[in-house]
């Protein structure tokens, strides 16, 4: 009878292990976001000590992890009371609007009249905000991608001018080979990493109108321009990417860019502070578009979330609308891109890689987003097995379409 | 005078052994109730959940119904799931593979290891010490000495002139499934050593030694009393070898993620992917479904004849 009250005991202790979201204590609010380093992880400490600062006996705990890490912890926590009070998320569809679809992300409609936040950020930068109903999210960065290179190694390829269209593009790559270079360097143990290259060949090849219609499932993948990006992502991987770049991470391959290894990578405005963290002389860095032949600039929104089951909802509130105030962000502009969500703070200045993506913001009509962050969830592993098969030789170029768009079909 | 014999008394009524056990079956109940609420709770009711989503489709999360779909995730996993057969072919092989090499590893380390010699307990410690490693440290550990650019087996292999021999280890999709084994072999050989090493203890002496005096060798010592004398050890090694082959599931995770391409994808994985990555619960459950029978058909029959063999 005893063992059986302790058992019952026992179940009820864990039981009670449960909570609402955020945990802690009542002054101390959680934020769950990807792991920082360097200037960025400086940047974070001076918002959360500020804050702290300004807020006495209001602590903030910032839980950070890794990319998928972080995407599985909160595909695991959504639908629970284990979540954060705040999360840092990536704003499109695929990733931020599945999580306002499982109803993890609070409606702060009340929040920005409360506090002006509509007028405080752009209407680009709202446009993943509002695009789920009312207002989902508080966002902190604007981040555009675009190929980072060595102008050492491009100089001694015999390259003098960065490329402009694709053709040039794939010629440098090529020249770059023949001096003995590795062209580009990517990770694909991670998937999203090469995806960006081949994001931008159907951006390419299939035109913004084809792109957005083929994201949204209105046109068919079974196309030639997608068959022509899959034959030339095969050709890339084959003859200009780093040797075994599948069996390698992100950080792993950029290590090549950082070591002079490889000419180019393709990365984001965050890669700015992490070239000059790694050792790199910026003055021997430059950033070019991907030659799509496209005015869209690569791209995505990534902002802070209140979690919808956080009993501190208020506290939450004001600490992002502290973060993202004009005082704080003239603080950090630059640590996290060179160019602020808050529209009344001017581009970052005493950066020289943050001087170069002015140009490459104001030349562009708008933004294409990752591909994971457009396609829902199943379909986003198989695009990157698709992806994988034909960079591996396990499935023609040709039939990548098809394949692709079979299992969209069959799971329609 | 006649003797008279007197029938033998009856013997005392006595409860029936069944009775009797059945009784002694109930007085431990009471102590056996934690264990069963913890065994049912946290095993019973999750597998059984578990194949009770794989009727259903739902996301897992908690603002969406599950909507009963009957056999439909079934038919979706066998016809239009293009990773599910290259998971099932995966997890085969690797339990073939686990039950050739590190269990038959294990055994003759296990035989070199009984001997008396110098630093036996040394090399115990030293082919035990990566069993109890975590695998998500073995994985990290096995990424670096497979790096192709920094990784130490190339750069022995071009050490030693044999550069020819230099491979994208989990990069090719042909060798990536072998190249993660090999990891799993020099993580888990220790396991089927200890457990060899401890059955050799209960081989008896004194059979050996009549082994020896009838003039048998060394080999047939070793078939005719050594391996008998292990048949429950290997019994044990051989349903644990089954059952952590299908369940292998962070090393693969810490090494390549199950690619490139899902080629070295496995029932156990893609299960997880489907549920947790994919957010489809009902999938994911079909997937851990067909693991569970595949387990069950596995182990069943082997557990049921060696049972067997003992009582005879």
């Amino acid at each position: 009878m005893l063992a059986a009250v302790a058992a019952a005991g026992m179940i009820g202790t864990l039981a009670a292990c449960g909570g609402s979201a955020g945990g802690g204590g009542d002054d101390e609010l959680t934020v769950w976001m990807l792991t920082l380093e360097g200037a960025q992880k400086e940047a974070m400490d001076t918002l959360v000590s500020d804050f702290e600062a300004a807020n006495e006996g209001v602590t903030v705990t910032i839980e950070e992890r890794s990319t998928d890490a972080h995407k599985d912890a909160l595909r695991q926590v959504a639908g629970t009371d284990a979540g954060p009070d705040i999360y840092w998320y990536w704003e499109g569809p695929g990733l931020g609007g599945e999580l306002v679809e499982a109803g993890l992300s609070k409606d702060l409609t009340a929040e920005y009249e409360q506090y002006g936040w509509a007028d405080r950020f752009g209407e680009a930068t709202l446009s993943n905000i509002t695009r789920y109903g009312g207002y989902h999210g508080v966002p902190f960065t604007q981040q555009a991608e675009a190929i980072y290179y060595n102008k050492e190694l491009f100089a001694q390829a015999g390259i003098t001018a960065e490329p402009t269209t694709y053709e040039e593009f794939e010629a440098a790559a090529a020249k770059l080979a023949a001096a003995g270079t590795t062209p580009i360097t990517f990770g694909g143990t991670v998937n999203w990493h090469v995806m960006r290259l081949l994001d931008s060949l159907i951006e390419t090849n299939c035109g913004s109108d084809t792109f957005d219609q083929l994201v949204t499932a209105e046109t068919s993948w079974d196309t030639p321009c997608v068959d022509e990006s899959f034959t030339q992502l095969k050709t890339w991987g084959d003859e200009y990417f780093n040797d075994g770049f599948q069996g390698v991470a992100d950080a792993e391959a950029q290590q090549l860019f950082y070591t002079g290894d490889a000419a180019m990578a393709y990365e984001g405005t965050w890669f700015d502070s992490l070239v000059v963290d790694n050792g790199m002389d910026p003055a021997n860095i430059g950033v070019f578009k991907f030659p799509t032949g496209t005015e869209r600039l690569y791209g995505f929104g990534e902002g802070f979330y209140i979690n919808a089951a956080s009993e501190k909802p208020e506290e939450a509130a004001e600490f992002l609308d502290f973060i993202t105030s004009t005082e704080e962000q003239n603080k950090v502009v630059g640590a996290f891109s060179p160019i602020s969500v808050n529209t009344e703070v001017p581009t970052a200045t005493g950066h020289p890689l943050h001087e170069l993506w002015p140009p490459l913001y104001d030349a562009a009509s708008g933004f294409y987003l990752n591909n994971d962050q457009n396609l829902t969830l199943d379909q986003t592993t198989e695009y990157w097995r698709v992806m994988n098969s034909v960079l591996t030789g396990g499935l023609a170029p040709g039939d990548a379409g098809a394949e692709f768009q079979a299992f969209i079909d069959s799971n329609a | 005078m006649t003797a008279v014999h007197h029938p033998p008394a009856p013997p005392a009524p006595q409860a029936p052994p069944r009775r009797r056990s059945d009784r002694r079956f109930v007085q431990a109940l009471p102590y056996l109730l934690p264990a069963v609420v913890l065994y049912l709770g946290f095993l019973v009711y999750p597998m059984l959940d578990a194949v009770r989503l794989s009727f259903f489709e739902w996301t897992g999360f908690r603002n969406d119904e599950p909507v009963f779909v009957g056999l439909d995730n079934y038919v979706r996993t066998f016809t239009n799931d293009p990773v599910f057969y290259r998971a099932l072919t995966n997890s085969v092989i690797w339990v073939v593979l686990s039950l050739l090499i590190p269990m038959l590893m294990g055994l003759l380390l296990a035989l070199a290891l009984n001997r008396r010699m110098v630093g036996r307990n040394l090399f115990r410690s030293v082919f035990y010490i990566p069993a109890v490693f975590a695998s998500i440290t073995v994985a990290a550990m096995w990424r670096w000495i497979y790096n192709p650019n920094v990784g130490s087996l190339n750069q022995l292999l071009e050490a030693v002139g044999l550069a020819s021999l230099q491979q994208e280890w989990l990069g090719d999709p042909q060798i990536a499934l072998y190249s993660v084994f090999v990891a799993s072999v020099w993580q888990g050989v220790g396991f089927s050593l200890v457990l060899f090493l401890a059955g050799l203890q209960q081989v008896p002496a004194e059979l050996v030694d009549a082994a020896r005096v009838d003039g048998a060798n060394r080999w047939q010592v070793f078939k005719a009393v050594t391996v008998p004398a292990l048949r429950p050890t290997t019994a044990v090694v051989t349903i644990l070898t089954i059952i952590n082959s299908l369940k292998v599931y962070d090393l693969i995770v810490g090494m390549t993620g199950g690619g490139p391409a899902q080629s070295t994808q496995v029932l156990a994985l893609w299960s997880y992917q489907q549920s947790i990555t994919n957010h489809d619960f009902g999938q994911g459950g079909a997937v851990a479904t067909v693991l569970l029978a595949v387990s069950l058909c596995l182990v069943v029959p082997y557990l049921v004849r060696t049972l067997k063999a003992e009582e005879h």
